[in-house]
């Protein structure tokens, strides 16, 4: 066979070290899908585009290795839209590619065709129209380094189909870059150390960049050493070692009252990996007061883009960790420690079930039946708040959710990413009914590559997280919230294939969770859990994080 | 903070779809791009884009910044209150009467502006200067009856620096 256009993406791809690819083939990826038997490289075949970059997105959030979709030109390329702004708003490393039309075509309404470049524009890193043959290896390698540099995201490659089928020669191996280059600014560093030092009321918050950055062992390193509580933003959750004392939970508006109490007081902080987004901070005039703001971020489009910041480094966190950790001086600030230790007994007084509810019992018993190492993938809604709030995460990559768009829908499609990228591990899906609607086709990705993934459907009849505005601040009516009970899902999922039965959370769930657990493929257990069962505390709309409430 | 014109100016490469993506980062924002001139350097691969928007003081670092982070972006310079040398060029058409025919004349003459099309009744004229100037005499002509205005926006080079 001569070499053609699909062949040298086939041969870059893999070239840049992939080994799985989330698709759904069309007219136009004819000539690359085609190719697809003759290499190593794995496609596997969703039922929606979408479903493709949310798994490839879910592949690159358990691995950290660039995750890659595929999909054709016109309605397959705008399913991909909502995949790729979920892995732009959480900065995961994500090459999509899409087929387009003939060249010859472009701008005259050919079938299928859509500016998708146009479309993805604001949700992506970068993006690469091909219109040359010869440059199809160069502008797919500058997707990949793009994607996985700096503030990762996803990248997005359009190639028309006469360029997949062109015949070409071997294009030029891959060049090694030169590693890129490290911002230095030591004495901004020493500047940031010696507030920290000065400081009595210190707190580290810790964002989601910190995983990105690969930064989770010196940031342990460093809050051992300069022993300094820390807070975490939802997406920096697992990424420091919890049982260390130090931990106070999670900040923002479903947060830990403890983490944003102490935020309040603090008189010093040090910000990683986190843009201050409103979902941490609420009223950001009212977030930390009295505080003196440091911000370690390789964004530099981040740094001060929601707060005023004092002291500023811009650069991989792991170095700025690395110059950090030898300047700080370790000191016990007995009296800052002393009243954390004092509000989180009055907060674990206050709060004895953790907020959750049933929900949240349930979710402890699921984690105690699987294994240490599991993933967990929430979808959107209370389910994820349940899931946050009450899994204990012990690694970076165990807790994959989708925080920065809030996807429903997310959590299926991202597991089976997930479980493909970390085989040895078990994945466990925490899902809501309104969410688990959203990407119900994707059972049958689950079932027909039999992947034991495990499905955990918190069903509650209602989309419950906003059945819970509604009642607190819509005077409780009820519009639109309701999905009702009509739907038998266990019979769902046995039509799909996939084992389920259904359970009550306030009968004892124990052995149908460790049903779930010792299956060898697929479970899917659907949990009827009460409509009233919300999650608390929570902020009120226009409210500061001081003003969490603890019911109606 | 206070608001005022600010005056970018970007090399970048000449490619399509370059000034799509840095409108993106002004509209997305929610900035209004006042004035756009765009146009190849002695570098056929690289072009300047010259724009000016209305924004508070902090605009130019965080638009910069966004600015900076796009591929096809060389490099961003923020004209406002540099040392620089401004310049805008505007065409404007006048309908011509013998009772104010002198009076044009001589203001054209005056404001050093350049007659590039005459008849008996009818004008254009081409002025090149700053934009506060090519905005007073488009004042200074309104009540004539000024049948068409064109202008480029602003392009801007800096002065040299003097050795020593």
């Amino acid at each position: 066979m001569n070499t053609i256009g699909a062949d040298i993406v086939l041969k870059t791809l893999a070239e840049e070290g992939v080994e799985v690819i989330f698709g759904y083939p069309g007219a136009n990826t004819l000539p690359l899908h085609d190719r697809l038997a003759e290499g190593p490289i794995r496609h596997y075949l969703m039922r929606h585009e979408q479903a493709a970059a949310h798994a490839a997105d879910g592949y690159a959030r358990a691995t950290g290795k660039v995750g890659v979709c595929l999909a054709t030109s016109g309605p397959g390329a705008t399913n991909l839209v909502t995949g790729i702004a979920t892995a732009y708003m959480d900065s995961t490393p994500l090459v999509a590619i899409t087929a387009q039309v003939d060249s010859d075509l472009w701008g005259r309404d050919a079938f299928q065709e859509t500016d998708i470049i146009g479309i993805t524009m604001p949700i992506t890193k970068h993006s690469f129209m091909v219109r040359d043959v010869t440059q199809l290896a160069s502008s797919l390698r500058q997707a990949f380094q793009l994607a996985s540099t700096g503030r990762t995201g996803p990248v997005l490659v359009d190639i028309p189909k006469d360029i997949l089928s062109a015949p070409c020669g071997d294009q030029p191996k891959k060049i090694p870059t030169a590693p890129p280059k490290r911002i230095e600014h030591p004495e901004q560093i020493e500047r940031i150390a010696q507030a920290l030092n000065r400081s009595e009321r210190p707190v580290i918050i810790i964002g989601g960049g910190v995983k990105l950055g690969d930064a989770c062992e010196r940031a342990s390193e460093f809050v051992q050493k300069a022993q300094i509580p820390f807070v975490t933003t939802m997406m920096g959750i697992g990424s420091v070692a919890s049982a260390n004392g130090f931990n106070l939970g999670f900040i923002g508006m479903h947060g830990n009252e403890l983490a944003n109490r102490t935020i309040h007081q603090a008189d010093f902080i040090l910000a990683l990996g986190t843009r201050f987004t409103e979902r941490s901070t609420s009223v950001i005039e009212e977030f930390a007061p009295l505080a003196t703001v440091a911000q370690i971020d390789i964004d530099a489009t981040s740094i001060g883009k929601n707060i005023k910041v004092d002291l500023a480094y811009e650069g991989e966190i792991q170095d700025a960790l690395t110059a950090l950790i030898p300047l700080i001086v370790p000191r016990e600030r007995e009296g800052w420690m002393g009243r954390i230790r004092v509000e989180r007994d009055l907060q674990e007084a206050k709060l004895k079930d953790g907020g959750c509810g049933q929900a949240g019992n349930l979710i402890r018993k699921i984690q105690a039946a699987m294994p240490r190492e599991t993933i967990v993938v929430p979808d959107v809604g209370l389910n994820q708040i349940w899931t946050v709030r009450t899994w204990q995460s012990h690694s970076p990559r165990s807790l994959l959710t989708s925080g920065g768009m809030g996807t429903m829908g997310f959590s299926v499609p991202a597991a089976i990413g997930a479980k493909l990228g970390a085989p040895d591990r078990d994945v466990v899906v925490i899902c809501g009914d309104g969410g688990f609607y959203m990407n119900i086709q994707e059972l049958a990705t689950i079932s027909s590559y039999r992947l034991p993934i495990k499905i955990v459907v918190i069903n509650n009849g209602h989309l419950g997280m906003i059945r819970q505005i509604q009642d607190l601040f819509y005077e409780s009516r009820f519009t639109t919230s309701e999905l009702g009970e009509t739907v038998d899902l266990t019979a769902v999922a046995k039509g799909f294939g996939i084992p389920a039965e259904r359970v009550a959370v306030d009968e004892d769930p124990a052995e149908a969770i460790a049903r779930m657990a010792s299956a060898e493929g697929p479970y899917m257990l659907e949990a009827m859990v009460d409509q009233n069962n919300y999650v608390y505390p929570i902020i009120p709309p226009g409210a500061s994080n001081m003003e969490m409430i603890c019911g109606k | 903070m206070a608001i005022e014109e600010r005056t970018i100016s970007m090399l970048v490469n000449n490619q399509p779809g370059v000034l799509s993506r840095i409108a993106g980062i002004f509209s997305s924002r929610g900035y209004n791009i006042r004035s756009l001139c765009v146009a190849e350097t002695t570098n056929p691969e690289v072009s300047r884009i010259t724009l000016t928007s209305r924004a508070e003081s902090d605009f130019t670092e965080k638009i910069k910044k966004q600015l900076d982070k796009l591929v096809d972006i060389i490099s961003v310079t923020d004209f406002t209150g540099a040392p620089a040398v401004q310049r805008e060029l505007m065409l404007i058409s006048l309908r011509l009467t013998p009772e104010n025919r002198r009076e044009i004349l001589r203001a054209i003459d005056l404001f050093g502006c350049r007659v590039v099309a005459m008849s008996e009744d009818y004008l254009i004229m081409e002025i090149t200067a700053n934009k506060d100037k090519t905005a007073a005499i488009l004042r200074y002509f309104e009540p004539f009856g000024v049948e068409e205005m064109n202008r480029t926006g602003a392009i801007a080079v800096f002065r040299q620096k003097r050795e020593g």
